[in-house]
């Protein structure tokens, strides 16, 4: 026997039964697309929850949340204040804060430049806020102190907003209308790109807190505000105190939950290592019952085949196939049919979560790692469903079969 | 040395049901090179299990088989695979064709188990010794039965081997196509080939050199036909009349 001949042999086979291969092939696609896919979107998704969370946090900040305030979460019913005043009095109280910015924001305010106007997210920050949240500008200049202090009509836009209001023109300089008020555009901020959520982070204008405050919103609470704390070591010990500090400000007797939020960069990495782990074990084992499913239609198709084909096998062994080159050639048959299926699975299964992730804004996902564990789980798959079959067609016995 | 040397050769089976058939009882066969053997019989009357025995397809429960000088009683399977494909061509009554494949690749089936080397252009000179070089790239389904059988034999011998063994070969066809198809393993003969064929039919049996009776799995008559049967236009007349 000649292994090359006995390739091609099976090669030549295939496409003589078409919808039985057609088929086979089916069973091990659907399971190899769908195991592609789900571990492409699964490592797409948790980079781009671990690149937004290193940008949002870095290692060692706490996030305070105010009351009503919605963060991976659902808003908080029992509003207490959450003022500058607050987060002053924690900074003071906790040596380990070593610096921090407080947060409010108009989700959908209206900004308009001449003609154009578009919806924006308005935020208010401190002087602080490009050391605190790690994002300056690519253009001009931030507000300082003063700025803050004396509630300037100062603003910072981000390149989303600048693209709809200014398209060309250098929004430097200009003045645009927020709500009523009119502010004169000092810095355009670096590019952020999507959240987790998928809001667009450079549909932003940065202004004052205080200005936001008394001239746009008319509140004097705040919604959140990021500390940093100077040793990563130190995130858990500080957080307890900043809970503390909190709680004592507001007067919340022992037994009362708080009525705001700490989340830490390691609480939040734990958040998305448990949500990981929905992605990396029990999406791909469900592709992969799919794949084993798939295999058993594939055995089972074969089996028939083997009976169909028995003439067939009965004569080949009269010209001389040995009971070892019949069960070579079902198996080769069974696995070429999944490992095609499976190739054709990873193609469409690797389109399919460049889909995804761009609906779900999480950049290109391509996954080398997807496409190596869905081609070997369809190789092997279509080898062990072969075996049966195999084994099958080899113990046939030349003179029964020629009958 | 003969090609087919059987002795006291005997086969017994036992059915699904736990009756045991004997379906030869003590046969001794010689056959030389070159000669054109033909044998008969009933159905039931054992050639079947014969011609499995003959061609390695099955093994003697008793008695002793010798193809071409060698002794094949003890040989393992695989040895058995082996001397199939180099020694022995097989020509079935249902053509067994595959579907769907040109008479080319047909024809290169056996070429797929060999030990040659090269294989190039061994099917195409069998396909054109059997006046099929026309047809290589035609399906069994575009072609007549009479054609099909010409491709199996083709098939049967594109490894060159030394013994051609054919079931009820014209089993299947019309009449006209069994006489041509006759004639083709007469020119064979005449070239040299040993042939072997089984039949039920009289008439296709008188094709041969020499006839080997079958009865209840014992031979009951061998004997050599006269040369005036050779002449294919009286052998073309016997074909139809047994139709």
């Amino acid at each position: 026997m000649n292994p090359t001949r006995l390739l091609a042999q099976s090669f030549r086979t295939l496409p003589r039964y078409r919808l039985r291969t057609a088929f086979m092939m089916l069973a091990s696609f659907v399971g190899a697309a769908a195991l592609t896919l789900v571990i492409s979107v699964g490592e797409g998704a948790k980079r781009k929850t671990m690149n937004t969370v290193r940008q949002l946090f870095g290692a060692s900040s706490i996030l305070i949340m105010g009351s009503g305030t919605e963060f991976m979460g659902g808003p908080r019913p029992d509003a207490a204040r959450f003022t500058i005043d607050d987060v002053e009095a924690v900074a003071k109280q906790v040596p380990e804060i070593e610096a921090w910015d407080p947060q409010q924001a108009m989700p959908a305010a209206s900004v308009r430049h001449g003609d154009a106007t578009t919806k924006a997210r308005v935020l208010g920050a401190s002087e602080r806020f490009q050391q605190v949240w790690d994002r300056g500008v690519v253009r001009g200049e931030t507000f300082d102190l003063s700025a803050v202090n004396g509630s300037a009509r100062v603003a910072l836009i981000g390149q989303s907003a600048a693209r709809a209001l200014f398209a060309t023109e250098d929004p430097l300089g200009a003045e645009i209308l927020i709500g009523q008020v009119t502010f004169k555009v000092i810095g355009v901020l670096e590019v952020f790109g999507t959240d987790l959520h998928g809001m667009d982070r450079d549909n932003e204008v940065v202004v004052p807190i205080t200005t936001l405050q008394r001239r746009l919103m008319n509140v004097d609470t705040i919604a959140a505000a990021k500390l940093l704390v100077r040793d990563q070591d130190q995130v858990a010990a500080a957080s307890k105190e900043v809970q503390r500090v909190l709680r004592d400000r507001h007067a919340i007797p022992t037994g009362r939950p708080d009525d705001f939020r700490l989340i830490t960069a390691v609480a939040v990495q734990q958040m998305v290592a448990k949500t990981g782990r929905v992605l990396d074990v029990y999406l791909p084992l469900v592709a992969l019952v799919a794949l084993a499913v798939g295999g058993m239609v594939a055995a089972a198709l074969m089996l028939v085949s083997v009976n169909q084909r028995i003439g067939e096998i009965g004569l080949r062994r009269a010209l001389g196939a040995r009971a070892e080159d019949i069960g070579l050639q079902f198996l080769i048959e069974t696995a070429v049919t999944a490992l095609g299926g499976g190739l054709l699975g990873v193609a469409v299964g690797s389109a399919g979560a460049l889909l995804v992730a761009q609906k779900m804004h999480l950049g290109p996902v391509f996954s080398w790692k997807a496409v190596l564990i869905a081609l070997v789980a369809s190789a092997v798959v279509g080898l062990l469903s072969g075996v049966v079959p195999a084994r099958r067609a080899a113990r046939l016995l030349p003179a029964d079969s020629l009958r | 040395m003969p090609i087919i040397e059987l002795k006291d050769v005997a086969k017994t089976y036992t059915r699904p049901t736990g009756e045991t058939v004997e379906a030869l009882r003590g046969v001794s066969l010689s056959i030389e090179r070159g000669e054109f053997v033909s044998i008969v019989g009933a159905s039931g009357s054992g050639k079947s299990t014969l011609m499995n025995i003959l061609g390695l397809l099955d093994r003697p429960g008793q008695g002793g088989y010798r193809l071409d000088g060698q002794d094949v009683e003890g040989i393992g399977a695989n040895e058995q695979a082996r001397l199939r494909n180099r020694k022995i061509g097989f020509v079935f009554q249902a053509f067994h064709l595959l579907p769907r494949t040109s008479a080319l690749e047909n024809v290169e089936l056996p070429l797929v188990y060999s030990e040659r080397d090269s294989i190039d252009g061994l099917g195409e000179k069998a396909l054109r010794a059997v006046g099929l070089g026309d047809r290589m790239k035609h399906s069994p389904a575009e072609l007549s039965g009479g054609q099909q059988q010409r491709v199996a034999i083709a098939r049967a011998l594109v490894n060159e081997p030394d013994l051609l063994l054919a079931d009820e070969p014209s089993g299947s066809l019309d009449a006209k196509s069994a006489a041509e198809i006759m004639g083709i393993f007469q020119e064979l003969n005449r070239a040299g080939r040993t042939i072997v064929l089984i039949t039920h039919d009289a008439a296709m049996a008188a094709h041969g050199k020499r006839i080997v009776q079958l009865e209840n799995g014992r031979v009951t008559s061998d004997r050599p036909i006269a040369a005036r049967s050779q002449d294919r236009s009286t052998l073309s007349g016997a074909g139809q009349e047994a139709k």
